[in-house]
């Protein structure tokens, strides 16, 4: 099999929902539809007025952010599943479940968008390690299983 | 495939979105008059042509816009966040 398709569990994961004139808005910046790597934490602004902070520097990383105005935080750890699908024939196996365009003008390193993976509706992020194509995806977490056996199936061919 | 431009996502599969149906203005509960009320709960237009209608990018962005659909042609354009302006978003481009 030439991509990996790894679950990674527990991974903290918070989501801050701000709007565009807060302090938290102004701190976590980005661009609607990017991600940035912090240390430890990878920073995803999935929506135009809410933003992902995975990795283990999330809970410092929120902690840190003056929630004043319209701002609030929530810990998704548990609710949010993340896979991790890597390899050569990644964006291949993830393109027979889902829509979005793979290529690199569309989604290239570090860009993150929502989507539906066979049917269920998913965060996905171009998160490439050490030059190896890869994507994280984040769903919910009762969607874990079938979603890991479709991809699983996907990617047999490859 | 229909693809349906959002004004913050770009242009996505229909299948991406939900469609809410015609979009029209939602008369005041305490003033209207039980007529006023059962038509804007049950009665649509249906125009053959050019119609405004409220999409919501549920796979995407999770925001709710307004768009101009041709019902003969299937022709979409001027695709508006509520509280903005036609072109002022990335949808908007085609």
């Amino acid at each position: 099999m030439a991509s990996s398709i790894t679950h990674i569990e527990p991974m903290p994961k918070a989501s801050v929902r701000a709007a565009a004139d807060t302090n938290a808005a102004a701190a976590l910046g980005l661009t609607f539809g990017s991600a940035e790597r912090r240390g430890d934490t990878l920073v995803v602004r999935i929506r135009p007025d809410e933003w992902y902070l995975l990795g283990d520097g999330a809970a410092p990383m929120v902690h840190g952010l003056d929630l004043t105005g319209y701002a609030s935080t929530v810990d998704i750890t548990h609710a949010r599943h993340a896979v991790r699908v890597t390899g050569s024939h990644a964006a291949e196996t993830l393109a027979k479940l889902c829509s979005a365009d793979f290529g690199d003008a569309m989604t290239p390193n570090g860009a993150a968008w929502g989507n539906s993976i066979a049917g269920v509706t998913c965060d996905l992020v171009r998160d490439d390690h050490n030059g190896e194509r890869s994507y994280l995806l984040l769903f919910d977490g009762s969607f874990a299983s079938y979603v890991l056996r479709t991809l699983e199936d996907a990617a047999a061919e490859f | 495939m229909l693809l349906v431009p959002c004004p913050n996502c770009g242009p996505r599969n229909a299948a991406d979105l939900s469609y809410n149906g015609e979009s029209r203005p939602r008369p005041d509960p305490q003033t209207c008059s039980p007529e006023e009320w059962r038509t804007y709960l049950y009665l649509r237009d249906n125009p053959s042509g050019w119609l405004v209608e409220s999409w919501y990018c549920s796979s995407g962005c999770r925001k709710h816009f307004t768009i101009e659909r041709h019902t003969l042609t299937g022709e979409l354009r001027t695709p508006i966040l509520p509280g903005s302006k036609p072109g002022a978003t990335k949808g908007s481009t085609k």
